[in-house]
């Protein structure tokens, strides 16, 4: 307070040394306080881009001449359909088919879920059972991807390796395509009905109230209308859960039982993701066995980007709507 | 017509219920199986135990018979011996072999005066005197008889505590030496990282995430420059963790090399950790931010009080709920994190964490069990159950913080 009143008192032919000494301290003190939220701010601002750089240059290396005797040639590692780090046979293109393939499955199996639950918790439900589900919700999204892991590769390889013994196949131990969707279902099931949720509190009231009054059901207003309504926003988390499924990697890596070769499109034969590539067997941290898990890092991260813009433009094409919260 | 309406309505309610019942369904399966399968492991010794299990030898110079009387509260099935004055009974090792076990110690026993014969041993240095402490696993007593001949006991000559105690009482004159076994499987060492890490994430990420906040809601100037970065940190919210662990291992590993750490370890860890957590903290920070309302601001440069002087004293001790809401998700995060952490902090479990040193968090624990040829699945469950209570609570204080707040 007394440097705010020594402030005050300032007057340009009352100036005492003293004054201006507190004023410069003030002033000082401000610029140096502005210049460390500026660095702070511009460093998380481009924090995006650092990552993105590091990381690609890193992958890139090992395509270069400078990388010596271990050069790798760029199209086979985009091409190839087999990945044999023993032989060092780096080949990406199947991987990237798995790992779409097991994340458009698991959202296959999630999708309708996480729609449904967020209607009943939104529209239908009591408000008891309504806070039960949310709940339920809200625990699933904090449990931790190891312990998603640690469940699956003890309950869910055992469950689908004794479904494929009903349709007469055999699985790697229930490390399988099957098991690996099961496992990313759960995991992105939280991320859309929350979304799903959000996108259907914004439906205005109106519209509801206009679709009961013109004859139709409560299920039909909440099935037909409801969800047509929310659709941006309901798409749009879609498509954030795929983004979620491409990028999980321990709980994956746990069961994705890392196929040499594919693509596969039986769901009981094992897989392997992107991020499965990066996480197992690590054991040096130099090496070409290492620097090339940069490179499936460029892969994944272009893979991300997509999915990402694909959100920006289901929202400026379909329209608002899951934007502003009720 | 009605009627295959009422048909439809009733059929799409049965299906919304049974659809909301899965998604209960799965998460009750989850925590069911976690539980069963983990709780039989959890104990104190689980939490304060080494994971390394120790064994060494320790040398009895002066350990002739003495007299010795039971306690009055022996454990059950505990035997004991008169001339030495300890008690052994019989237990599981965590192999699950059958082990021979120290359950009690007379104090002027002459197990306690033994010098340890091992080197690189937790309890004590090699020539030191080491007390057993209580729940050791000693498998061989080496003893000489009357004749001065040599002859062991122990689970290691496959004798259960009460044969062993009952030729020891018989015929030993002087005991000779003993080999020891820590129970190790505890996870102090993990559990130890996982607080260190968390201390020093938020140091580096809550002062970096608010003052990234506080530009961009109070000082940056509103154009194109100022909307592009926040849509930068709104990427970095989408980026899946195992990125984050190649960017530790590349960008952030420069900077600990500028501190002499060439490997991966603990603060490398924390460095990662703050990138991942800057976008939650800034979200949280500029929520709270936006609702400390303009006049505020205005009352206090109306007054003379610089900008600085208003961030600090007015705009952000208003802004003190979001701030601890966003400590808190950080810290769940932390616990729960795992990929980022296994490129950046190794995957080896120690029993003393460095900082410039790789080790385990609780999740890269459960992940190191996990992946080895031998899962060992109860004590990744034993783990889980640790971490989702942290986590669980953590939330559940946050909501009720947030609850407290909204209604102030």
């Amino acid at each position: 307070m007394t440097q705010i009143n020594e402030q005050q008192r300032t007057d340009s032919s009352l100036q005492s040394n003293m004054q201006t000494k507190a004023q410069r301290r003030i002033r000082n003190t401000d610029r140096f306080a502005r210049g460390c939220f500026t660095v702070a701010g511009w460093l998380a601002g481009l924090m995006i881009i650092l990552i993105f750089f590091f990381v690609a240059s890193r992958g890139i290396r090992v395509f270069l001449p400078s990388y010596g005797a271990e050069q790798q040639n760029i199209w086979d590692f985009l091409l190839g359909m087999r990945w044999r780090a023993d032989n060092q046979v780096y080949g990406v293109a199947f991987i990237i088919v798995n790992t779409l393939v097991s994340a458009f499955g698991a959202a296959l199996l999630s999708f309708p879920l996480s729609v449904v639950t967020a209607l009943m918790i939104t529209r239908m439900a009591s408000p008891r059972v309504g806070t039960l589900l949310t709940t339920v919700v809200e625990v699933l999204a904090s449990i931790p991807s190891v312990v998603f892991g640690v469940f699956a590769s003890a309950v869910i390889t055992r469950f689908v390796d004794s479904l494929a013994g009903l349709f007469g196949q055999t699985t790697a131990g229930g490390n399988a395509m099957l098991t690996t969707m099961i496992l990313l279902a759960m995991m992105i099931f939280p991320t859309m009905t929350d979304i799903a949720i959000v996108s259907i509190q914004a439906v205005p009231d109106s519209l509801i109230q206009a679709s009961l009054a013109v004859g139709a059901t409560t299920m039909q207003t909440n099935y037909k209308m409801i969800l047509r309504a929310a659709r941006s926003g309901i798409f749009s988390g879609l498509v954030l859960g795929l983004g979620r499924a491409f990028g999980e990697a321990t709980a994956v890596s746990m069961v994705a039982g890392n196929a040499y070769t594919g693509p596969s499109v039986n769901l009981f034969e094992s897989t392997r993701t992107l991020t499965s590539t990066m996480l197992t067997g690590l054991k040096e941290t130099t090496g070409l066995d290492y620097d090339i898990r940069f490179s499936v890092g460029i892969v994944l991260m272009i893979l991300i980007l997509i999915t990402n813009s694909l959100i920006f433009l289901i929202k400026r094409k379909v329209g608002g709507g899951s934007e502003h919260e009720q | 017509m009605s009627s295959r309406r009422k048909l439809n309505d009733r059929g799409l309610l049965l299906m919304s219920w049974i659809f909301s019942a899965i998604s209960v369904a799965v998460l009750v399966v989850i925590l069911a199986y976690i539980f069963r399968t983990g709780w039989s492991v959890l104990s104190p010794d689980f939490i304060k135990n080494n994971y390394r299990s120790d064994s060494f030898y320790a040398l009895l110079e002066e350990a002739p018979a003495g007299d010795f009387t039971a306690p009055a509260e022996l454990p059950e099935g505990a035997a004991f011996s008169r001339k030495f004055g300890f008690a052994l009974s019989d237990a599981k090792d965590k192999q699950n072999n059958d082990v021979t076990q120290l359950v009690y110690l007379d104090s002027e026993s002459p197990l306690n005066e033994a010098i340890m014969d091992s080197a690189g041993v937790d309890l004590a240095p090699k020539g030191e005197a080491i007390r057993p402490p209580e729940g050791l696993i000693i498998d061989r007593i080496q003893f000489l008889d009357a004749q001065g001949e040599k002859a062991e006991v122990g689970s290691k000559k496959q004798m259960d505590a009460q044969s062993s105690i009952d030729l020891l009482d018989e015929e030993a004159a002087s005991l000779v030496k003993y080999h020891g076994l820590t129970m190790g499987g505890g996870i102090r060492g993990s559990l130890l990282t996982t607080l260190i890490l968390i201390v020093l994430t938020l140091i580096i990420a809550i002062p970096l995430g608010i003052a990234a906040a506080v530009w961009l809601n109070e000082l940056a100037p509103k154009n194109k420059t100022t909307a592009l970065l926040r849509t930068g940190v709104d990427m970095l919210s989408g980026v899946p963790s195992i990125i984050f662990g190649l960017m530790g291992m590349t960008m952030l590993f420069e900077i600990t090399r500028l501190f002499g750490i060439t490997e991966q370890s603990i603060v490398l860890g924390a460095l990662t950790m703050s990138v991942v957590l800057l976008p939650l903290v800034i979200r949280q920070t500029e929520e709270a931010l936006k609702t400390v309302p303009v006049s505020m601001r205005m009352g206090s440069l109306s007054l003379g009080a610089s900008r600085t002087q208003t961030i600090f004293r007015v705009v952000l001790p208003q802004a003190l709920p979001g701030i601890v809401t966003a400590i808190l998700l950080s810290m769940s995060r932390i616990i729960g994190e795992s990929a980022a952490l296994i490129y950046t902090m190794g995957t080896a479990i120690v029993d003393h964490p460095q900082l410039h040193r790789g080790a385990t968090t609780l999740a890269l624990h459960i992940w190191k069990v996990m992946s080895g040829e031998q899962p060992d699945f109860q004590m990744a469950a034993g783990i889980s159950i640790v971490i989702l209570g942290m986590v669980l609570f953590m939330n559940l204080i946050t909501r009720l913080l947030l609850r407290r707040f909204r209604r102030n």
